[in-house]
């Protein structure tokens, strides 16, 4: 009797932590950020990776970029910026008006997409757009570019952010086969700013 | 009496820590493999089986699509499994930017290649396990270190008015095995 009540309580023991740790790992690698948290700090408004798709990556890693972002290319084609705040350090918030101003990138091209970071999907809009691209920008003579990010429509180039107020979101920078000499200086190369416009 | 209380609730917190770290482990460990296994069905179920292509023709945004895609980059994609035989991927490549790209099981991008690398605007690829018979396949041979995983062709697509050439270049494409 006294084994049995020691095996059931072994039983008991085992299928608890069990439980707990799983349900505590998979949110800990699905919560809206975590693909992000082993990302580098580029400048407090970017974070970057070369470790996407790499055989480099640790187990987090890996589990964290399947789950919030899967089949991302390896470093040797793409590398990947990411902002979740703005210029001031504040997350990026849906009811706010931001603006995105870019230099000229060398490299083959580069798009801006923006998600929201709790679905970690596009958000829905009446353009039908998510993203702003090296070929479809607007650029002055110089290369450099402006995005607007806001909730409701703009006069130019107008990146739409979820009407609904107080959702965060994010901008990905992908940079397609960068040029030797930006590849030489990732990831401290000249990055676009995100400026808080209005809230 | 002590000593028993203290022999149990040691045994009792080992027990459960190690329990708590295996499992932390394993699913850390085995994410990665159950999210390519999800896409693989999803893009098996799409294209009407394994080895065959799956072509995304839209332009923009999607629903349907993985989390954190790109809407500028149109997809084309194959779930392979290599059980029966080494597997070919052919076609033309696309001007703007195109790349192939191949994913293992744990969803590592173990090759990649893009069009300025290659001779010609043509490319043949012929997936194999380390060991597989290729002779007189012709086309160039890559080892994949998994039996199964996902092949992705991307094309960069400025705007929609690229969509027409683009699903041309899919059209001509071939998947299937070698």
């Amino acid at each position: 009797m006294k084994h049995l009540i020691t095996l059931i309580g072994a039983v008991l023991i085992v299928a608890a932590s069990f439980f707990l740790a799983r349900t505590t790992t998979v949110k800990s690698l699905t919560n809206s950020n975590s693909i992000f948290d082993t990302f580098e700090d580029v400048d407090g408004t970017w974070l970057f990776s070369d470790k996407i798709g790499a055989a480099a990556a640790s187990d987090v890693e890996r589990a964290r970029v399947a789950l919030g972002g899967p089949l991302g290319l390896s470093a040797k084609e793409a590398v990947y910026f990411v902002a979740t705040k703005d210029d001031e350090g504040a997350p990026l918030r849906s009811q706010c008006t931001y603006r995105v101003t870019g230099p000229a990138i060398d490299t083959r091209w580069w798009s801006l997409t923006l998600y929201d970071s709790v679905t970690q999907h596009y958000v829905p809009n009446d353009e039908n757009r998510s993203s702003w691209n090296s070929v479809s920008v607007p650029r002055a003579d110089e290369g450099t570019w402006v995005v607007n990010v806001a909730p409701t429509p703009q006069t130019e180039t107008w990146l739409p952010s979820q009407e609904a107020p107080d959702q965060n979101f994010e901008l990905m920078l992908r940079v397609y086969n960068p040029s030797d000499a930006t590849r030489a200086r990732l990831p401290n190369i000249e990055l676009p700013s995100v400026e808080r416009v209005s809230c | 009496m002590l000593n028993r209380i203290l022999f149990y609730g040691i045994g009792a917190i080992a027990l459960a820590a190690i329990t708590f770290f295996f499992t932390r482990g394993m699913v850390v460990q085995k994410a990665p493999v159950k999210v390519m296994s999800t896409i693989e069905a999803r893009i098996a179920a799409g294209a009407g089986g394994w080895n065959a292509c799956l072509h995304n023709q839209v332009y923009g945004p999607r629903t349907n699509a993985a989390r954190r895609a790109n809407p500028d980059s149109i997809i084309s994609s194959m779930a392979y499994d290599l059980s029966d035989g080494p597997v070919r991927i052919a076609g033309e490549t696309w001007p703007r930017y195109w790349s192939l790209s191949f994913y293992q099981q744990n969803s590592d991008n173990f090759f990649v290649v893009n069009d300025l690398e290659l001779d010609s605007s043509s490319f043949d690829y012929v997936l194999t396990l380390d060991g597989q018979d290729t002779s007189g396949l012709g086309g160039t041979p890559i080892v994949s270190p998994t039996e199964k995983g996902i092949v992705l062709v991307r094309r960069f697509a400025a705007d929609a008015s690229d969509m027409p050439g683009i699903i041309a270049n899919q059209e001509a494409m071939t998947c299937g095995l070698a």
